[in-house]
């Protein structure tokens, strides 16, 4: 008996370790990235890969921010992240809830018109988004850059597809109550969605923090540009080594990886409930 | 209505509109200095007469066809992977799942290194017998490289949903195909592969639609080269457009891009409605 | 570095700037100088926008500061862009009515800015100058045959450069050569001396004697285009056809990929210049000569501290296919003045484009050795003539060769970045190459055409 028990012991651990050499080559660019954030600007010269740096070079993180304007990059990408994905959860959230829960003639020939821009390729749009813009007045703002990201068409299939599941019992009996749609929304609908909101805010983030052709073309000063606008020019100055533009790197992956340790909880769930489903 | 309102008005100014005024421009000239004069079918005559753009469109169906397939598959072997009972198994899919996290500026910026002839992937892969391989300079293996930092980036988060649909199948089922004597290889068959289907089907759309669009990977890791070895229509878009400034002509190409996209995307939706009958 | 502590560098200069107008023999030139800038009376806003460079755009902007504290009434709005991405963004600009008032270019670039009519004819009188032959007469050939069109300047030029053959003459003595006598004179001198100095070890080139750099369009065309001339070929034909692919052009081309095929002296796939700095390879002494344009002492500094304070480097004329033919590509930038700004706003930007030259030395000195297309006004400044191997520089950008002038450069120089890329990488077939590439540049003039 106790043999059988080590036996299954040694099975459950043993599966681990294929599984474990696996993740550990999906992660290894990642860990390449941060060590070599670490490393002596002329290794990266020498093309020997060394892992662990023999002499640490914190001071790579400083020398890179204080190159262009990047703290003021990061501080831009946030705000405009932030706002995104505010707005993603927002209009995604109002959206999913119409198209769910409501009939309206051409509902679901409108969701199909929603879903079909995810085939658009966004390179031939620029132009006339950037007319869009400055008939706003909106080149060089914030809202130019964040404003035509706010509401993502597969955000709002996501939304509608979760609260398609939330029965409509409790929808009819609180109507019955007297309860206002916007109450609804915020106390049964909301609730329920906290995982799928998880999804769509993380994502909505990720892409904005992402972007790149887009605030390439709205922007034109420091003032507003974006981390990815830096980091690409990085190297046109003189002695800026890879080693800082790898720093840059890793503080770029930071922000979206915080947002995904605090919605892990949720996520988990939203993965288990996601769309697909229905 | 009233809560779908903003949405429909978002997506008339900043989509649809920008993407019929694309769609108009394709018949047109436009250099972006002068005003757009009419010219018909002119542009599409010209792309489909011009050997760039057809190279540029097999490039495009090859990273879609060969990025889909590994991103399916990856993701489905991965998820079959972690979807085993033991210690470990959730750590592992949130490390794997970082990939998807990394920003994707510094996954070109990281993989650029990585594929130096002398870099880390070399490296690994010399004492294994393989010698020198110029994963961006060689035209054979350029698409190839861009198809694996494809995979590395999307597959752990086709992972995530796979297992996502994994759990919802009812352990009773498996318990029930164990006593009827199915092995491990018939209960996959005959068991999680068509209870799947849904889910592959959303997996397979959403990949190909991921890759039709891309457009960082290639102009930031090899920039279309060698020669046009991954010049993929997205990039041939925006040179069109934005270096030799022709937006007439950059827009008769993405009106067939979003031509190819549609087509693929039913074509994937027929496809799978029938396999899915075929199980039923 | 404030006026205050500089105040009689500042007047000595000033002076300098004034002989050296006078030497030109264009005495009218110092009577309208001295009559001072004009000021705007209503308050006005200009836009203007560069491209960045670590020496260049600091020094622009410092200049453009300096006329907006001599000018209250003018404000300048300066924004700059990367190299590669401030065309693009002038074109979106023209696009949406959103272009700035002056902007610098290229002048690879002006074809296309002078056949759609976008920037406006510029009046020599507000620059300084009686007429335009004496504007013509004092800049560089290479600046003249670019911006200058049926009898009107619409360019005001700033830096023009040639290419040097840059030379780690460490390198050269460790293998026996002397990198004075030794220096290659021809392509085949360069290829038999890049030969000596490479060191391999199995496939991996521990240094490569010489390297042409592989990373993007424009360095393709800068390092092709004088051999192509050297051989006597042309771009294009009377008519107006691509011609790289006749016998010149392929001679051409065997020549550019001679280093690596028949001498096996570089690695075409092989560099760290991930960065858009190609000069990288050899600034880390990983090859030992390179084509480039003048290189800053603090960039050579930033990167091989010890190179520099050594001064193991040397540029040279850059090798032709014979020893008297040995030029360069010679290429610049030009203020230009967008032709849909008010009057009154191309008058002021005349203004400042004036003040911003009228002090040549400063600009040396901050953005040396990147030298000027005005060839009076600094060149006998003693602070310029003490710069090591200044010389060479200025003599490589007289020498230049132009780059060809078309509204389709940006199709020409990718269309021949394939190709250089298929043959140096895929060891495609040359003459074919160059066909595929020549076939793509008619196209794209068949379309410009009919555009």
């Amino acid at each position: 008996m106790r043999r059988r028990a080590m036996l299954h012991a040694l099975s459950r651990w043993s599966g681990l370790a294929p599984l474990a050499a696996l993740a550990f080559l999906f992660v290894l660019p990642i860990v390449w990235m941060t060590t070599t954030s670490f490393q002596a600007g002329e290794k990266m010269f020498q093309l020997t890969t060394e892992w662990i740096p023999s002499v640490w070079h914190p001071e790579n993180y400083g020398n890179a921010l204080s190159r262009s304007a990047f703290p003021r990059f990061f501080l831009n990408s946030a705000i405009v992240s932030a706002s995104v994905m505010l707005g993603n959860v927002v209009f995604c959230t109002l959206a999913g809830y119409g198209l769910a829960k409501f009939r309206f003639p051409g509902d679901r020939l409108l969701l199909l018109v929603i879903l079909s821009t995810l085939m658009l390729p966004l390179e031939v749009t620029l132009v006339p988004t950037f007319l869009v813009i400055h008939k706003l007045g909106w080149v060089n703002s914030y809202q130019g850059i964040a404003g035509p990201l706010l509401i993502d068409a597969f955000g709002v299939f996501l939304m509608r597809q979760f609260i398609l599941k939330i029965p409509s019992d409790y929808l009819e009996a609180a109507r019955i109550d007297g309860a206002g749609e916007l109450r609804i929304l915020r106390s049964i609908i909301l609730p329920q969605c906290k995982a799928a909101l998880a999804v769509l805010a993380l994502f909505s983030f990720r892409d904005s923090w992402d972007q790149f052709l887009w605030p390439l073309v709205v922007v034109s000063r420091d003032e507003f540009r974006t981390y990815p606008l830096g980091l690409v020019r990085f190297g046109d100055d003189y002695g800026n080594p890879p080693t800082e533009q790898m720093a840059i790197a890793v503080l770029a992956t930071l922000p979206v990886f915080l947002l995904f340790l605090v919605l892990q909880r949720a996520l988990r769930k939203g993965f288990d409930l996601s769309a697909f489903k229905g | 209505m009233a809560f779908v309102m903003p949405t429909i008005l978002f997506f008339l100014v900043f989509k649809y509109g920008p993407m019929l005024w694309a769609m108009g421009l394709s018949f047109t000239t436009y250099d972006m200095m002068k005003p757009p004069r009419w010219v018909g079918l002119e542009n599409y005559e010209s792309i489909l007469r011009d050997p760039i753009f057809r190279e540029a469109l097999a490039n495009t169906l090859v990273y879609i066809a060969g990025s889909t397939i590994f991103i399916t598959l990856v993701g489905l072997g991965l998820a079959l992977a972690i979807n085993t009972r033991g210690p470990g198994r959730r750590a592992c899919m949130s490390a794997m799942f970082l990939t998807n996290i990394m920003p994707i500026l510094a996954v070109c910026l990281v993989w650029r290194f990585l594929f130096h002839p002398h870099g880390l992937l070399n490296q690994f892969l010399g004492p294994l017998g393989f010698g020198r391989l110029d994963w961006l300079t060689d035209s054979a293996l350029a698409m190839p490289a861009i198809i694996l930092v494809t995979v590395w980036r999307f597959a752990p988060y086709f992972m995530v949903v796979f297992l996502a649909g994994l759990l919802t199948i009812p352990p009773e089922y498996y318990e029930a195909a164990e006593i009827d004597g199915a092995n491990a290889v018939r209960r996959f068959r005959y068991l999680t592969l068509p209870l799947l289907m849904p889910v592959t089907f959303f997996v397979v759309v959403v990949a190909a639609l991921l890759s039709a669009r891309i457009f960082l990977m290639p102009f930031i890791i090899t920039g279309g080269g060698p020669g046009n070895a991954t010049r993929v229509l997205s990039m041939l878009i925006y040179e069109t457009g934005f270096s030799y400034m022709k937006m007439g002509r950059a827009a008769a190409i993405s009106v067939v891009l979003f031509a190819i996209v549609m087509v693929l995307t039913l074509a994937q939706m027929r496809l799978f409605m029938r396999s899915e009958e075929e199980y039923s | 570095m404030t006026n205050a502590s500089s105040g009689p560098g500042v007047s000595r200069r000033q002076a300098l700037t004034r002989i050296g107008a006078l030497g030109a023999g264009a005495t009218a030139v110092a009577a309208t100088r001295t009559r001072g800038f004009a000021q705007p009376k209503a308050p006005i806003t200009l836009s203007f926008w560069t491209f960045d460079n670590p020496q260049q755009r600091p020094w622009l902007h410092k200049r453009v500061n300096q006329y907006m504290e001599k000018n209250p009434n003018v404000k300048v709005d300066f924004q700059w862009f990367t190299f590669a991405d401030l065309g693009k963004k002038v074109s979106v600009g023209y696009a949406t009515g959103t272009a700035p008032d002056g902007f610098v270019t290229g002048d690879w670039l002006m074809p296309t800015w002078l056949a759609r009519n976008l920037i406006a004819p510029l009046d020599v009188k507000l620059l300084g100058y009686p007429a335009l032959d004496a504007f013509r007469k004092d800049h560089a050939d290479a600046f003249v045959a670019g911006a200058i069109k049926d009898g009107q300047a619409y360019g005001y030029p700033l830096w023009f450069y040639g290419f040097c053959n840059y030379l780690n003459t460490k390198q050269f003595k460790e293998v026996g050569l002397d990198p004075v006598k030794d220096q290659p004179r021809t392509w085949t001198e360069l290829g038999e001396v890049a030969k000596r100095l490479t060191i391999k070890q199995g496939n991996k080139f521990t240094r490569q004697g010489f390297k042409f750099a592989m990373h993007a369009a424009q360095w393709t065309m800068i390092q092709l285009n004088p051999i192509v001339s050297q051989v006597g070929g042309q771009w294009f034909d009377a008519s107006g056809k691509c011609t790289i692919n006749n016998e010149a052009g392929v001679k051409a081309m065997t020549i550019r990929a001679s280093i690596a095929r028949q001498y096996g002296a570089e690695d075409p796939a092989d560099s760290i210049a991930t960065f858009p700095l190609p000069q990288m390879d050899w600034l880390k002494e990983r090859c030992s000569m390179f084509s480039c344009h003048p290189i800053p002492p603090v960039a050579i500094k930033s990167q091989n501290p010890v190179m520099e304070s050594e001064g193991y480097f040397l540029p040279v004329q850059m090798a032709g296919v014979t020893a008297d033919k040995r030029y360069t590509t010679c290429y610049g930038f030009n203020f230009v003045v967008n032709a849909r700004a008010p009057k009154d706003k191309q008058e002021a930007l005349h203004d400042m484009y004036r003040f911003i030259m009228s002090d040549l030395v400063d600009c040396w000195q901050a953005t040396a050795p990147f030298t000027l297309a005005r060839k009076t006004g600094w060149t006998d400044d003693p602070r310029v003539k003490s710069f090591p191997h200044v010389g060479e520089i200025i003599k490589a950008k007289d020498n230049g060769v132009f780059f060809p002038r078309t509204p389709i450069w940006t199709e020409l120089a990718d269309a021949m970045h394939r190709a250089v890329q298929k043959v140096m990488l895929n060891n495609a077939d040359i003459k074919a190459a160059l066909d595929e590439a020549a076939a793509e540049v008619d196209r794209a003039t068949a379309e410009f055409k009919k555009a």
